[in-house]
């Protein structure tokens, strides 16, 4: 292979080609100069390169500035020079005897090639740079948000696990308190004196309502709503209505407000109800409307009508803004705790028991002259025995007159005396232990006609029970209890084993339909 | 040609703000719009400097780049001063502002240096920390820059113009 051609290697017409050529493209422009740097002569087009003809010397200044520093003695070559008018050149300094000349090619073509090749990598190189600084910024966010997640289950499994130990430590105590009041208001016979009755109903209603404020923080605290657990029973209305009016009308009276709550039967069917709810509800709205109100009247109806509680509050009370409608039915909201006392949570407690028992909800207001509530609730089905394991057909003749034997598991003796004394009210004989293992061996050996055992029992656990028994082949119906009212406990204990699902505190109808379907079953 | 006059370079990689602090010194301009510098743009302005002749400083902005090549130190030839300009929110150039110093001595022992940490109108995104630029104040001046606001940029061409004999 050849070396590259040297200029003299071309012929002279050749030579005069490229000659032409590179001197067409670069326009070369010469400036002449002595040793004092004054200009001398000027060939080529001066224009091209923001040189003013007639005032060439203050050009040649300006390029002057381009040597400072420089000795003299020596060519210079300086590519890519901005000139005056923004033009790109390649600048030579050539040294001669007597002076210097200064050459100027244009390299505006190859400036703008390089220019858009730098360009276009310099900026790809910057948004990569801001791309992958972004990128650890979302993985640092990332990140935190992980973490925060990671706490945020903690503290919810934290405040689950809170939740049911208070949903049982108050549940089950007031099992106690209302049970036993219970048999107090059944065993005073056979009329009790005046303030007998005045302490039995002054005790009932505020274990009522000390049960709807646990119930309204417990019911808030649940985070997952679809975990609450409707309990339909057959409600009476009746005592509802007259449990509520003396729950309220003394306080009502007291603020010299026409108090009133009106019942209207226009259904003839059994109401079936949450009736937990329905109360934790009416506790809720007229508590609100007393308090509310300082003059005029407090109003309440309940109507059963097309298979449906209509529950209406209304009051001539302070009223509610047209700009607070939606915020009273947040928790702790400012307007409730503004308006003098209360958390500001027992509407959204109304609203949430509305929405669960699949009701609507109504509210109209004036502010200065009162609110109505309305809400319609429809009413919902018995539940149905689940289904259980093959029971014992031997007694299928002789059910009616054979004494029929429980056997109560549980740990706490309050309940356990409770149940015994209700259950033998109710003509069973009756059995108790305090803990599973015995329960297990008591089962097994003296098999009861219904076992009823509570689930949070030391050790071994009531559900843990049942599925052992189950497990050895035992086939007798068998009633769970227990303080956590959710869908998921009752599915735990159904799966099992269980036959039915009771939660605390217990109502004692329910209780009785519960051992009279057992019963049925056997 | 003037004796008072004195070459100084503009030196730090691409984006940094070179051109833009020039045109701010020189024109008092600003344009937000990036366009890469290509070879040389050379401008000058004459400084006043308390008790000596005024000087006027022919200030060439070289094109950004991570480490100087045969055609940077072309440029560089005969220059007194440098102003080495980092970028606030890109550490990296800052550590590219320091090698481009520790090239040039080898051509340009004697050149006086200030650096200029750019972008202080973005200072919420600099990744600079102040204790560096607390560093680096022991071994050569450092000014905080906005070549958008003008913060700094007067203080940072005086400054070197003060360093440069006579």
């Amino acid at each position: 292979m050849k070396d590259a051609p040297e200029l003299a290697d071309f012929s002279p017409e050749v030579e005069r080609h490229i000659a032409r050529f590179l001197f067409e493209r670069a326009q070369p422009l010469l400036l002449e100069f002595d040793s004092a740097w004054h200009l001398i002569n000027l060939q080529g087009d001066a224009n091209r390169f923001g040189f003013d003809v007639d005032n060439a010397q203050a050009g040649a200044r300006q390029l002057q500035d381009l040597f400072i520093g420089l000795s003299h003695d020596e060519s210079v070559d300086l590519p890519f020079v901005q000139m005056p008018n923004g033009r790109s050149a390649h600048v030579h300094l050539l040294v001669a005897g007597d002076g210097y000349r200064v050459l100027l090619l244009d390299a505006q073509g190859e400036h703008d090639r390089q220019q858009a090749q730098q360009q276009t990598s310099n900026e790809a190189s910057l948004i990569g740079y801001q791309k992958g600084k972004a990128i650890a910024q979302l993985r640092q966010i990332r990140s935190e948000l992980e973490q925060q997640r990671a706490r945020l289950q903690d503290a919810n499994a934290l405040k689950n696990a809170l939740i049911a130990t208070l949903s049982h430590d108050f549940r089950t105590p007031l099992t106690s308190v209302f049970g036993y009041l219970h048999l107090l208001e059944t065993r005073v016979e056979p009329e009790p004196d005046a303030e007998t009755r005045h302490a039995l109903r002054a005790i009932r209603r505020n274990a009522n309502y000390l049960f709807t404020l646990a119930e309204n923080l417990l019911e808030y605290a649940r985070a997952d709503t679809r975990s609450s657990l409707l309990a339909p029973v057959e409600t009476d209305l009746q005592a509802m209505q007259e449990d509520l009016d003396g729950m309220f009308r003394p306080l009502a009276v007291e603020q010299g407000l026409d108090f009133g709550i009106e019942l209207e039967r226009v259904d003839e069917t059994t109401p079936v109800l949450d009736e937990l709810r329905v109360r934790q509800i009416l506790v809720n709205l007229i508590s609100n409307a007393v308090r509310y109100t300082h003059h005029g009247e407090v109003k309440a109806r309940l109507a059963w009508k097309d298979a449906a509680l209509l529950i209406e509050v209304r009051d001539t009370g302070i009223g509610i803004g047209e700009d607070y409608r939606e915020r009273v039915f947040e928790p702790f909201n400012k307007v409730g705790q503004a308006a003098g006392s209360g958390a500001g949570l027992g509407l959204s407690i109304v609203k949430r028991l509305v929405r669960q028992m699949h009701g609507t909800l109504d509210l109209q207001s004036t502010l200065g002259k009162g609110s109505r509530f309305r809400i319609v609730l429809p009413g919902l089905a018995l539940a149905k025995p689940a289904d259980a394991p093959l029971l014992s057909s031997d007694a299928a003749g002789g059910t009616q007159q054979r004494v029929r034997s429980v056997l109560v598991v549980d740990d706490d003796p309050d309940i356990t005396h409770l149940l015994e004394v209700m259950l033998t009210d109710l003509g069973f004989r009756v059995r108790s232990v305090g803990e599973a293992t015995l329960a297990v061996e008591q089962a097994l050996a003296n098999p009861p006609d219904v076992l009823l055992v509570d689930v949070e029992l030391p050790g071994l656990s009531g559900n843990t029970a049942v599925f052992r028994l189950r497990a050895k082949g035992y086939r007798g119906h068998i009633v769970t209890l227990s303080a956590t009212p959710t869908e998921e406990a009752r599915k735990v204990a159904l799966n099992a084993g269980a036959n039915q699902y009771l939660t605390k505190p217990i109502n004692i109808d329910q209780l009785a339909r519960a051992m009279q379907r057992a019963v049925s079953a056997a | 040609m003037s004796a008072m006059a004195r070459k100084i370079c503009m030196l730090g990689d691409f984006g940094v703000g070179k051109t833009s602090l020039v045109s701010r010194y020189v024109r008092n301009t600003f344009s937000d719009r990036y366009l890469t510098t290509v070879g040389v743009k050379v401008d000058s302005k004459e400084v006043i400097r308390d008790g000596r002749d005024p000087l006027k400083l022919v200030v060439w902005d070289i094109a950004g780049k991570s480490a100087l090549d045969a055609l940077n130190m072309s440029y560089l030839r005969g220059a007194s001063g440098l102003l080495l300009v980092a970028d606030g929110t890109r550490e990296q150039t800052l550590r590219t502002a320091i090698d481009l110093l520790l090239q040039s001595r080898s051509l340009l022992s004697g050149a006086q240096a200030v650096l200029l940490v750019n972008k202080l109108d973005l200072v919420e995104r600099w990744e600079v920390a102040p204790s560096t630029l607390v560093e680096l104040r022991k071994t050569l001046p450092v000014i905080e820059t906005s070549a958008l606001s003008g913060d700094g940029v007067d203080q940072a061409f005086v400054e070197l113009a003060r360093s440069l004999d006579p």
